[in-house]
């Protein structure tokens, strides 16, 4: 299914030199471009909608948005997942105001019209005022997205008919996703509620931020880090064994030391549960990915989704205009903790990267301004610096994905925005480069793939 | 919520921990933050959750933390916090952010022990930010003070937001 807009087709390619490593400023605040990113990319892309464990029963749904397409995520009796609009086909009122809940039936504020939990259209207030022939119940449900997957418990859905497999999609990202979903038998769930709060700010900037950009930390969080650790600063990074990996977009940047991480997430216990169940995370996932896990660390997931393992936040930037998003956050566990090291792991959270954490505070503000101080018609036409480590890339045996060495680097944002370009140029998914070639493959199961371990 | 019992607590009980509460606005509004500290009792809970929005007839379990629990705190933390604050490197409230805590609906409800009350009470922040914008946040507080020889200290507060989309990017500043 293709969304077509009707305007202008602007060569996007002249908005950034990822070569020489500069960005145009007008992606970030200018409407039109917006506007066509919620065509090519938001109604194209797989996107995150629901961990499993948030809806675990039949009838359990909550409510989101894909791009700015508001969508209802609900569990039926037979266990699969539908995502439809949340949208009447009547006259176009919102169908659910809920956040979440359980419910048999979604019925429309305005003139009753009643819909299951797939979204089928089951009858109305007073049905007997439509006539034999006016109206056919099967062709006016809530229109259920083309395609709805999941990977180790994080449900995608996608308007896109012709979107590859989710497991193409993530494709060699899920080495590395493995280490937040899988890194102990039973996977993960969500944890507590969901955290919404507004930014006057672009939507890229979040997620560039957490692909990539380990460089602001040390400046940005000085004061939260120096609080955290009886007045120490952030301890100098390792650029030698610390690195950036980007497929297709998705980015991961990472050091190697194990605890960076946990210690920011400043709960012992949390640091000792995961020292414990470490050699059995590198029978499971390998020596290499057992090291990384807890190491300070920031990932991103093509377009939308940001989370930090070790630390345990998991977000998504949902678009809300071009200088406006909204931010949901999620603690996510592993499912066979304890419920103690659970709970020490939701404080943590909190108390770091929840929207009053000591080092969630310092980032919205910066964001926001990045945005606001472009809307000068001088200013916008100015480029911004994306050229840190350029020429640092290497290959590495183990590690999949276009790696850089160093985690001070610009390489996962320069992967970011490729990919952001790929896809506001290609008319055609097929047609669209895949950056690198992958090593895994397209099956649908990462951990048994043979040969994992050697790659 | 029934919390009234027959005969409130006595007037000068009344004026005192209402006169604390809004002396202790008037010292976060001045950044006096080793004053608030000096406000708060060595056992203190403080908390602030987010709600979410329910269908009224919704059938499904309490979420097991909580729905939203953006704060939750011993007087350790809130130190941390101060710290954090005082340490010269929050860049973001340098040149400092302008903030005024409007307090009311104040209601002081006597407890079984003597030397403590509950205290209700409604707050309104008007936060100006440097770069200029402004936030108007509402909360109703639900407080437990204790009477600690000649002062009341507060023992606890359970914040609740009046919004289930925050408005701003980040919560800094105490409520
Ligand atoms: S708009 Fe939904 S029933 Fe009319
Ligand atoms: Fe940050």
């Amino acid at each position: 299914m293709r969304f077509e807009r009707i305007g202008r087709e602007p060569d996007y390619s002249r908005y950034m030199d990822l070569k020489e490593g500069w960005l145009d400023r007008r992606i970030f605040s200018d409407a039109d471009i917006y506007e066509e990113e919620l065509y090519r990319i938001f109604a194209r892309s797989w996107l995150f909608v629901a961990h499993e464990s948030q809806i675990p029963k039949a009838g359990d749904f909550l409510t989101t948005h894909m791009g700015e397409d508001a969508v209802i995520v609900a569990r039926q009796a037979d266990g699969s997942i539908r995502v439809m609009l949340n949208s009447c086909p009547h006259r176009g009122n919102k169908v659910c105001f809920a956040d979440a809940g359980n419910t048999r039936r979604f019925v429309c504020n305005y003139h009753g019209w009643a819909f299951d939990t797939a979204g089928d259209l089951k009858g109305m207030h007073e049905e007997y005022c439509y006539d034999n022939g006016d109206i056919d119940f099967k062709n006016h449900g809530l229109k259920n997205v083309a395609k709805v997957s999941s990977y180790k418990g994080l449900v995608f859905a996608t308007f896109n008919g012709d979107a590859p497999s989710l497991e193409a999609w993530l494709g060699d990202f899920r080495w590395y996703l493995d280490m937040i979903l899988d890194n102990e038998e039973g996977g993960t769930e969500f944890i507590g509620g969901c955290i919404k709060s507004v930014m006057s700010a672009n939507w890229k900037f979040g997620v560039e931020n957490f692909i990539g950009d380990a460089y602001h930390a040390g400046w940005t969080h000085d004061s939260g880090c120096r609080s955290m650790n009886d007045g120490m600063p952030f301890p100098p990074i390792d650029m030698e064994y610390s690195y950036h990996a980007s497929v297709n977009g998705h980015g991961w940047e990472f050091g190697t030391e194990g605890v960076g991480d946990l210690v920011l997430l400043g709960r012992p216990k949390v640091m000792d549960y995961y020292n414990k169940i470490r050699p059995k995370m590198a029978e499971r996932l390998g020596e290499m990915r057992s090291k990384i896990f807890g190491s300070v660390a920031s990932a991103s997931i093509f377009p939308n989704v940001s989370f930090l393992p070790g630390i345990s936040t998991f977000r998504q930037w949902q678009p809300k205009g071009p200088m406006q998003f909204e931010l949901k956050t999620w603690v996510i566990v592993n499912k066979n903790m304890p419920d103690d090291i659970k709970e020490e792991v939701t404080k943590g959270v909190m108390q770091t990267f929840g929207p009053g954490g000591t080092f969630e505070m310092d980032d919205g503000e910066n964001w926001e301004n990045c945005t606001t101080v472009n809307r000068g018609v001088v200013t916008r036409h100015e480029r911004l610096h994306y050229r840190c480590g350029i020429g640092r890339q290497i290959e590495h045996d183990t590690l999949p994905g276009i790696v850089y060495r160093g985690q001070y680097n610009d390489a996962n944002q320069r992967g970011f925005y490729q990919r952001w370009l790929d896809m506001m140029t290609h008319d055609e998914f097929g047609k669209m480069p895949t950056r690198p070639e992958p090593r895994l493959g397209n099956v649908a199961e990462t951990r048994d793939l043979p040969g994992l371990f050697a790659l | 919520m029934l919390d009234r019992p027959l005969s409130p607590p006595p007037v000068e009980v009344i004026v005192a921990v209402t006169q604390a509460l809004h002396c202790e606005a008037r010292l976060l509004d001045n950044e006096d933050f080793d004053g608030w500290l000096a406000m708060l009792n060595e056992d203190i809970c403080y908390r602030m959750e987010l709600k979410s929005r329910r269908f009224r007839a919704d059938r499904s379990p309490p979420l097991p933390v909580g729905p939203g629990v953006i704060f939750n705190e011993d007087l350790g933390r809130l130190k941390l916090r101060v710290d954090r604050l005082k340490s010269g490197f929050v860049w973001a409230e340098d040149p400092p952010n302008f903030i005024r805590r409007a307090i009311s609906n104040v209601e002081v409800v006597a407890r079984p022990a003597e030397n403590e009350v509950r205290v209700h009470s409604v707050l309104i922040m008007h936060r100006n930010r440097i770069d200029g914008t402004t936030r108007v946040l509402t909360a109703a507080r639900t407080d437990l003070w204790r009477g600690e020889g000649q002062a009341w200290l507060l023992a606890g507060r359970d914040i609740v937001l009046d919004h289930s989309v925050l408005p701003d990017s980040n919560l800094n500043a105490f409520f």
